[in-house]
């Protein structure tokens, strides 16, 4: 029987504290929620699905390129329509051969992700990811978190999924997002919403017919810091059980991700016994339980470090920021964009035949020795050292980074020289190449030369409605 | 191969002219080097090359007979020379190997850019093509910030601070208060240079060249048709090399190899050295740019440029004035323009014609034109006095 070899958990640095939104609108905000974590302008679904996918793979112990079956859950992919799991394949080195599905419609998606990949044959990842958004004067948008969770089953993983139980009633209007809109919202009739919330979970929950009172921690889809709560007696946990698996107050409404930050949290604590219930508005639910035969590894980031204005939330969410002006000049097509993805989305590098020197991208005459006999590709670590740097200020980027700029401002660029595949060589090596990189990292202050960085899965720009990705570099010392 | 000579340079004011077009900037340039040639006529050039590298779209495609069938040059072939920054200083080039191979008695070279007639969204589309563009552009890098990164990396290694980019622009602003064709003819205050608003660290807005409208033209010619002009400038020795166009594909960030090789060459052809210079106008298109030449020029050791300006070497009046016409921070940066311009500024002090800005016994200059952050270098070496 499969089990959870490992989980990962993201959560972005910057967050907005609920009283910035209280202060800003003279209301409220979400109910039992300190802070939101908000996603940087050059984050999304997929980055921060890359990154904790990429931190499951690395608790586990799993090469991505053995992953067989990969699923993505998310309410908010990229695109309203396209594969988004096939990039996220590309950037985590999970092989083209790879059954890859989909799941969204819907916040339970993770939790249904899940559920189907019990099934599934050899190395399997689940990564589930939200980033909501809400009308800015909404409850939704008080409460909108970002944030990604993944887990990785095995034959011999420790945690089981033991029982699976679905339950699903129609509640229009409880949790909704219109056709092309980005912003979810939901009718606004308190009692409604909050019965259809707690019928379908204590359904969902009826349905697995076993004993959940005795479980550590209960990882419920969480709109807001109260309603997982609600719903304690109709599940007949405690309310300290729902605590112990629920990371909203923290993270904000992190939509289908919700649930797992909960597990990845609750497992960091030292659960044993985990309740998971993902429900979605309409409203459906699905639970599990699942439990550990030996310590579950767990790689997790959850705590922001950056503390945004409201002002500044509202720039790196996009909500009041333009657009790439017309342009003109310099211009990189997709396909042309898209030959260079195995160097963008997993620092695919060349050793010249002939000499032995490392090239990157690894195309063209070898820079070493001007061969042209061609390369053999090698991955990099994604390590290396500052060689060169600037801040780009406000309003000076290139056109494709102005809505960046707008949204996060400043950024520094650098010259890197990147780790040859066995890592940091050392005053002595000089087993490296060269890139250009941009450096995310908030306060944008130039990095000095020979500070150490690390590649990090971004958005690098979207022209003609494509988003390209690739990677920016992070100081070490600011890697979380 | 036989010598060629520069017989006749003229060259538009630089600056923003929303009056203007690019063939009436040509245009006023041609008739300065035709009126500077004496006794050459537009019916005897034999051959046309012009820089240009086409910001704002306007003529991308033949845009050499655009501007000199506009001038009246009927019939004469002509051709677009592209190389960034550089494109009108390898059209120099072009006419001198013209002449040089005897394939023309007469061969004008040109380039002319309009950069100011589009919105600040617009010009930072074109000003950022001639970057690497697949993985340095599309990492939010600008042509600043490139610069910024060499200047990062030379004061890393060097003994050199912003104070010293500073000191580039006193000098260079000083020359060009002199040159009543520059775009920003005026004196600026160190104090001013070291306060300007940061561009991209460690370089501030007077660290950086404006973007100009502007032409500039050259008459190169062979010594028989030189003998009969009222001046002549030999053409004592050319260079010209590549660069990878990336600074990360480079092998080092404080030194631009392409201009190293072409001054060597340039050197060699001309049986001199850099003590036989006595002025030079040189890339600055950034001022850490400056510097670079100093040393990849052999004006001064590695690490040393720092120390002539602080020594004042390389002003007007000193031992060795460089940009005497204000440089492209003063005078201005047309692109496709800037390289003939280059030249136009030294045929001047050549024959002695640069008033306010005259440097006395000037015999030998050199022009360094550079395209984009080193992929392309041309160098001349110019010698007056000697038909």
């Amino acid at each position: 029987m499969t089990g959870i070899a490992g989980v990962g958990a993201y959560v972005p640095r910057l967050y907005l504290p609920a009283k910035a939104y209280r202060e800003a609108w003279g209301k409220g905000g979400a109910a039992g929620v300190e802070q939101v974590a908000v996603a940087d302008a050059d984050e999304d679904t997929l980055t921060m699905g890359t990154e904790a996918g990429r931190r499951a793979l690395s608790a586990a112990g799993v090469d991505a390129d053995t992953v067989s079956h990969l699923a993505f859950a998310t309410t908010t992919p990229p695109a309203d329509e396209e594969e988004a799991v096939v990039r996220l394949a590309s950037l985590l080195g999970v092989p083209s051969n790879a059954t890859m599905r989909q799941y969204g419609g819907g916040t339970r998606a993770g939790a249904v992700a899940l559920a189907a990949a019990r099934d599934a044959a050899g190395p399997t990842l689940v990564v589930v990811a939200d980033n909501p958004a809400g009308a800015p004067e909404s409850d939704e948008a008080a409460g909108a978190g970002a944030g990604a969770a993944a887990v990785v089953l095995t034959d011999d993983g420790p945690l089981t999924v033991d029982a699976v139980g679905e339950y699903s009633d129609p509640s229009p209007g409880t949790r909704f997002r219109r056709r092309g809109s980005t912003e979810t919202e939901s009718i606004g009739i308190t009692q409604y919403e909050r019965d259809a919330y707690t019928s379908t979970v204590g359904g969902a929950v009826d349905a697995l017919d076993a004993d959940v009172s005795d479980v550590d921690a209960a990882a419920l889809t969480a709109p807001d810091g109260k309603l997982p709560y609600r719903a304690a007696r109709a599940l007949g946990v405690s309310t300290k059980t729902i605590a112990a698996g629920t990371a909203v107050s923290q993270t904000g409404d992190t939509g289908t991700a919700g649930p797992f930050l909960g597990l990845a949290s609750a497992l960091d604590d030292g659960a044993e016994s985990v309740l998971l219930v993902g429900y979605g508005g309409g409203a459906g639910a699905t639970a599990l339980t699942l439990s550990a035969s030996s310590d579950v590894p767990v790689d997790a980031v959850f705590d922001g470090d950056v503390e945004l204005s409201y002002a500044e939330a509202l720039r790196r969410r996009g909500t009041i920021t333009g657009e790439e002006p017309e342009g003109g000049g310099a211009y990189v097509s997709v396909p042309t964009w898209a030959q260079t993805i195995p160097q963008r989305h997993r620092l695919v590098a060349g050793r010249c035949r002939d000499c032995g020197a490392l090239s990157f991208p690894p195309e063209g005459a070898c820079f070493e020795c001007g061969s042209l006999d061609g390369y053999d590709e090698t991955r990099l670590p994604g390590t290396g050292t500052v060689e060169a740097a600037t801040v780009i200020g406000q309003g000076g980027a290139p056109p494709e980074f102005v809505e960046q700029q707008q949204r996060s401002g400043s950024f520094p660029v650098a010259v890197v020289a990147l780790d040859g595949p066995d890592g940091d060589a050392g005053d002595a090596g000089n087993d490296s190449v060269s890139i250009p990189a941009q450096v995310a990292h908030t306060p944008a202050e130039t990095p000095d030369i020979g500070d150490r960085v690390e590649a990090v899965p971004r958005r690098i720009y979207e022209q003609e409605g494509v988003v390209r990705y690739g990677f920016k570099v992070v100081p070490t010392e600011a890697r979380r | 191969m036989r010598d060629a000579y520069i017989v006749g340079a003229g060259q538009s004011s630089y600056g923003a002219f929303p009056d203007e077009s690019y063939r009436s900037l040509f245009a006023t340039a041609f008739e300065e080097a035709l009126d500077s040639a004496g006794g050459i006529s537009s019916g005897d050039v034999d051959e046309a090359v012009i820089g240009s590298l086409g910001v704002g779209g306007r003529q991308l495609g033949l845009s050499g007979p655009a501007v000199t069938e506009h001038v009246g040059l009927h019939g004469v072939p002509s051709s677009r020379i592209e190389n960034a920054c550089a494109a009108s200083g390898y059209a120099v080039r072009q006419a001198v190997q013209a002449v040089k191979s005897g394939m023309a008695d007469v061969a004008l070279a040109g380039g002319y850019e309009v950069m100011t007639d589009m919105s600040g969204d617009v010009a930072k589309y074109w000003l950022g093509v001639s970057g690497e563009t697949e993985w340095e552009r599309l990492t939010g890098t600008t042509f600043s910030g490139v610069y910024a990164q060499m200047a990062s990396a030379y004061i890393d290694e060097y003994d050199a601070s912003p104070d010293h980019f500073s000191k580039v622009a006193v000098k260079n602003h000083a020359n060009g208060a002199k040159n009543p064709k520059a775009h920003l003819g005026f004196e600026c205050s160190l104090e001013d240079a070291q306060n300007a608003p940061v561009v991209a660290d460690p370089l501030n807005l007077y660290h950086c060249c404006p973007t100009s409208d502007g032409a500039a033209t050259v008459i190169v010619a062979s010594e028989d048709v030189a003998s009969t002009c009222d001046e002549a400038v030999r053409v004592a020795g050319v260079g010209a090399a590549s660069e990878r166009v990336g600074l990360f594909q480079r092998d080092s960030y404080t030194s631009i190899r392409s201009s190293e090789q072409a001054a060597s060459q340039a050197y060699e052809m001309a049986g001199l050295g850099p003590d036989d210079i006595d002025f030079a106008e040189v890339h600055d298109c950034f001022a850490i740019a400056e510097l670079l030449a100093y040393e990849d020029l052999g004006f001064c050791e590695r690490g040393e440029a720092p120390q002539l300006l602080d020594e004042g070497v390389t002003d007007l009046d000193g031992d060795f004035p460089v940009n005497p016409s204000g440089g492209l921070k003063s005078k201005g940066h047309p692109i496709g323009a800037t390289g003939a311009g280059q030249v136009v500024e030294a045929f001047k002090q050549l024959t002695g014609h640069a008033d306010d800005r005259q440097i006395s016994d000037a015999n030998v200059g050199l022009t360094h034109n550079v395209g984009g952050s080193g992929g392309a270098a041309v160098v001349h070496v110019l010698e007056g006095g000697v038909l």
